[in-house]
């Protein structure tokens, strides 16, 4: 290349270059919001994203329709990712205060969200006016968004655990569809003889890394009538009988029957992909892992049926429950709040509309039927309207959610400090899913051990 | 220094210079030479140097719901207190030594044995080159699905299956999860150091093999007393970079253990910097980690310069 | 790279041409050649081909060798679902810029080092060397803080490319490349051009830049691999699926997406650099030893 040459064209790439990112700049959308004519511009969060084409089409749609009917209201969507929390980016727009308007996030991440300073306090605009629902939605959910008598998040779902299983398995292996283990000693019976179809089929799977394994080693304790923190939650409580019973379970459909399948380590996505695939027969999840199921890994909803979280020697004494909600970023202008609200109300909070259309989703390669969001407090008059939609709408065997709906287990939150903690018990239930002599006592006193000191050094 | 070594070059044009005018000249060269480095300094003050301080700062500062304030060394005594603190540690220094071992050793031995070869020299470079230009995430997601696949349909497990040995469970279990580490990062990365031995070795003069030959030494005792002594300088630098690099093992246990692995096995010091800042919103806590990784590798340096000094 | 093949090596020439000598070279070399071909290309075709399998006949034991039946739609759906387009794209983006970047600072920067010398020049260049003694999982932290809101500027660089490019500027070991090569450069040469009446300027790009091109492209291909490696630091800079890089893109889709997918993507994720490094394989390797050995 000729000196003159080479000058050309590093010229070019520099303007290139810099084009780019100007526009790249360019396109973050930073405008205050109120723009002329007194319209008003909110940015939101968790669009779905583009392989959901289904549910991507329907947030279009409501966005269009809630815009028709709020003209001086203009939405922007955006889409973060296929799980719209995912830990370490959540705390990275956190960090960067660069979360939209109004952002998602788990009812687990209130703390985090006021520690980072960036949330709102909305209470004095979380009224009748703004969200037709608002009475109807139950107390709990907004007492978990609120903090100190503010109110920081609107709840948008809720969901309880219970036992999820394959259908089409459990057929296979001769088991009776309709009856559902109740207890972990069936569980472990059931598993036992669905996995002895072979082929990789896990008859039940569990999690055991990233933080989902003590996630649902939690759940897994409630069940058994433990407690993850003492009340005045300054100590670890769960290395009693209980916390070794629900390791001893595991352990032994792992290492006595086999019947958990080899691969373990496993964490949100990799469960769901197998079970996808149709080789899981049983697992413990909310109601709302049929839909991951559907629009993310490929299998079919009509598989799947719920029962309510097995106990040891009967029913559940307690099962984990969580849940979602928007909030809002600080500094919004009083307009920008009640825009926002408004769109919730619409998309979130309407039976009829948006996450309600079940008109809309009864065609769709979707669920409709499933026994949540539970939003709304038993009794109101959002929660009647919503319950008949669903049933008159439905596109799966409501019966098959029956156990679990009629069977309501008592629900308990998940603990102080809960991904630090999830983290340490992550560690004891890989030891009893990959170490064959592995020793429980130690697992759970060591898990003990690390739980006190991380709650006496963050105290 | 540099000014004076370098004379003005226009002094010749210019007849008698006034001394302001020299002043005036010199300052315009040292700002046009200024003006050449502005770019990079401000680079290396806004993400070099002012974060070397910025970090140390807040590993004494918490931050919480936008506000910060001095806690002393509250940050270090919670970090430490983290059982994982040590656990990391150890996982971290077991993957150096044993990265030493196998990925330090291995292109060495590779370098001699191609250096040898007289034939498909470019094809086997090629070779030993060719993983180094995968993503690292698509290598080791493929070590994570095919080749350690705990069960006998895994790459691995059906080879040794199929020789009649045992299989294991690799990363999945305590005791494989770091050498598994290591040959997935080993096969990943030894490229680069095979290269660099490989020109080492090309310019070791011939007669020094000749004379040690003529001497009687046999191979092992010709790579001892003739290869290694003369690429010692590239293999010490070598051996200090490859230390730093494995101390700073992240996204092995990432992808390949989602994490912290079998009970812990795969915690390294940089995954549990990550996950302090970015799962437990604790970047203060991160940042002290990061003060005590620094503070041990300025140690371990400081041992590394004085050693290689003394030998010399 | 320098092969004069008359060099003797650890083993002489005679005793490889040479009855038993013989036999053991080409002995060892077909294993070599074999073996190798094994374990670096073996890897690659168990990818490419596992991409291909069902999910039925991943699980199976034990694993066949040839798809029997080829799952062309595993690439397609990787393609489609990951946007690997959009990601490949914004990976070579990153890696343009971070090249164009680090070839204006650095080589200004070291040319002023070499050539210009302006006061505490080497008090800057010592405090630059410094910084080759500090991994970068040291610096995360409060790169990062740094990057959200940089100081008296306020801007905030989350997904912008710039986060990528401007803290590869700051690399140390390009600008004492830059400067040793420079430093090797006659003064006589930028002496006669000052007498011309060149500015600095002129001299860099007409006399100095012309006769460092084989460094040049050194420093080229370490910006390239370094954004082409990197991990963690895109993953916290551009945490919007739009921005991401296509390693980061792909771990992000892993937990969401069945494994041949996953697998398949990865295999598209390699095939533009594995294509470019064939292609330009021996200036590639040629400058990647003489860069580090004697720059």
């Amino acid at each position: 290349m000729s000196v003159p040459q080479y000058r050309k064209v590093a010229a070019l790439a520099l303007v290139a270059g810099l084009g780019f990112s100007l526009t790249a700049c360019s396109t973050k959308s930073d405008d205050g919001g109120q723009e002329a004519g007194g319209k008003v511009t909110i940015t939101v969060d968790c669009q779905p994203v583009g392989a959901q084409k289904e549910l991507l089409a329907n947030w279009n749609e409501d966005v269009a329709a809630f815009q028709q009917e709020n003209p001086d209201i203009i939405i922007k969507s955006v889409s973060v990712g296929e799980q719209c929390n995912n830990p370490p980016d959540f705390t990275a727009r956190l960090a960067g205060g660069t979360m939209t308007d109004v952002f998602y996030g788990y009812m687990t991440d209130v703390q985090q969200v006021l520690d980072a300073g960036q949330a709102m306090d909305i209470t004095e605009y979380a009224t009748k006016e703004n969200i037709p629902t608002w009475d109807s939605v139950d107390p709990a959910l907004k007492e978990v968004f609120t903090d100190g008598g503010k109110l920081y998040a609107v709840p948008v779902k809720n969901y309880s655990m219970g036992l999820v299983y394959n259908k089409v398995l459990f057929q296979k292996a001769g088991l009776d569809v309709d009856n559902p283990p109740k207890t972990w000693a069936e569980v472990r019976a059931a598993a036992k003889k669905i996995s002895a179809l072979g082929g990789g089929v896990a008859g039940y799977s569990e999690y055991s890394a990233g933080n989902t394994g003590g996630w649902h080693f939690t759940s897994l304790l409630y069940s058994q009538g433990g407690q993850v923190l003492s009340e005045d939650g300054k100590k670890a409580a769960f290395n009693d009988a209980a916390g070794k019973q629900v390791l001893q379970n595991l352990k032994d459909m792992r290492y006595g029957d086999n019947s958990m399948g080899s691969r373990q380590l496993l964490q949100w996505g990799d469960l769901l992909t197998n079970a996808g695939a149709g080789k899981v027969g049983m697992f413990i999840g909310a109601p709302d892992a049929t839909q991951a199921i559907v629009s993310q890994f490929q299998g079919k909803f009509q598989d799947w049926a719920m029962a309510p979280l097995p106990g040891q020697d009967g029913p559940a004494k307690a099962t984990l429950g969580g849940g979602e909600g928007y909030f809002f970023k600080k500094d919004l202008t009083p307009e920008q709040v009640k825009a926002g609200l408004k769109w919730i109300a619409y998309q979130k909070l309407t039976p009829g509309k948006g996450q309600f259309d079940y008109e809309r989703a009864k065609p769709q390669n979707y669920p409709v039927g499933l026994p949540q969001p539970l939003l709304f407090a038993n009794g109101s008059e959002a929660q009647k309207q919503e319950f008949d939609l669903r049933k008159a709408n439905a596109n799966l065997d409501t019966a098959n959610f029956a156990l679990f709906e009629t069977n309501p287990v008592p629900i308990k939150g998940e603990p102080r400090n809960a991904q630090a903690i999830y983290a340490v018990l992550d560690s004891a239930m890989s030891g009893v899913l990959t170490d064959p002599d592995a020793n429980i006592d130690a697992l759970l006193k060591t898990a003990e051990e690390k739980v006190n000191q991380l709650l006496a050094a963050g105290s | 220094m540099a000014i004076i070594t370098a004379p003005p070059p226009a002094r010749q044009a210019a007849s008698v210079p006034s001394a302001s005018a020299r002043r005036s000249r010199k300052l315009r060269d040292n700002l046009t030479g200024h003006a050449f480095l502005i770019g990079a300094v401000i680079c290396f003050a806004l993400f070099m140097w002012y974060p070397m301080i910025r970090g140390v700062v807040m590993s004494f500062q918490r931050t919480r719901r936008g506000e910060t304030t001095w806690v002393g060394w509250d940050n270090y005594t919670r970090i430490i207190a983290d059982p994982s603190f040590w656990t990391a540690w150890k996982n971290t220094l077991y993957f150096t030594v044993l990265a030493l071992v196998l990925g330090y050793v291995v292109p060495f031995l590779v370098a001699i044995l191609l250096n040898e070869f007289r034939h498909a020299k470019g094809y086997l470079r090629i070779l030993v080159y060719l993983p180094v230009m995968l993503p690292p995430a698509s290598a080791l997601f493929l070590f994570k699905f095919y080749a350690y696949d705990p069960s006998e349909a895994g790459l691995f497990n059906a080879i040794l299956a199929s020789l009649g040995l045992p299989t294991s469970e690799w990363v999945q279990s305590p005791t494989m999860t770091m050498p598994a580490m290591v040959i997935a990062s080993t096969w990943m990365n030894m490229g680069g150091a095979v290269l660099i031995y490989l020109a080492a070795l090309q310019n070791i003069p011939g007669e020094l093999y000749e004379a040690a030959e003529l001497d009687g030494a046999g191979i092992v005792k010709r790579i001892w007393h003739v290869t290694i002594p003369q690429t010692k300088l590239i293999l010490a630098l070598l051996a200090m970079l490859q230390i730093v690099a494995t101390m700073q093992l992240f996204i092995e246990p990432l992808i390949l253990a989602n994490g912290a692995g079998t009970q812990d096995s795969a915690t390294s010091v940089a995954y549990l910097i990550y996950q302090h800042g970015f799962f437990q919103n604790d970047l203060n806590g991160a940042a002290a980690l990061g003060v005590i990784m620094l503070l041990v590798l300025a140690a371990f340096s400081a041992v590394y310069v004085r050693l290689s000094t003394k030998e010399n | 790279m320098a092969q004069d093949s008359g060099s003797r090596t650890l083993i002489s020439h005679a005793q490889l041409r040479r009855g038993r000598g013989r036999v053991i070279y080409w002995l060892l070399l077909s294993v070599v050649v074999l073996g190798f071909t094994l374990v670096f290309l073996g890897p690659l075709y168990w990818m490419v081909t596992g991409a291909l399998k069902s999910g039925q006949e991943i699980a199976q034991t034990p694993p066949s060798l040839f798809p029997k039946d080829p799952q062309f739609q595993n690439y397609i759906d990787a393609w489609n679902n990951l946007d690997l387009g959009k990601l490949l794209f914004n990976t070579f983006y990153y890696a343009a810029g971070a090249v164009v970047f680090q070839l204006i600072f650095d080589t200004a920067a070291a040319y002023s080092l070499s050539k210009l010398r302006p006061v505490f020049g080497n008090a800057i260049l010592g405090l630059m060397l410094a910084t080759l003694m500090i991994p970068a999982m040291v610096l995360i932290v409060p790169q990062y803080v740094t990057v959200i809101d940089l100081p008296i500027l306020h801007l905030n660089l989350l997904d912008s490319p710039f986060s990528i490019w401007l803290p590869l500027v700051a690399n140390a070991f390009n600008i004492f490349l830059l400067k040793r090569f420079f430093d090797s450069i006659p003064e006589d040469l930028m002496a006669a051009a000052m007498v011309d009446g060149a500015t600095p300027m002129r001299t860099l790009w007409s006399i100095i830049l012309p006769m460092s091109r084989p460094i040049l492209g050194v420093v080229s291909i370490f910006a390239v691999t370094a954004v082409w490696k990197d991990f963690l630091w895109p993953k916290l800079v551009m945490p919007s699926p739009e921005t991401r890089t296509v390693s980061v893109g792909i771990y992000a889709f892993a937990g969401g997406t069945p494994q041949n997918v996953v697998i398949a993507a990865s295999v598209i994720a390699a095939i533009p650099t594995v294509i470019i490094f064939l292609l330009f394989q021996r200036n590639i390797m040629s400058g990647l030893t003489t860069g580090s050995l004697k720059g």
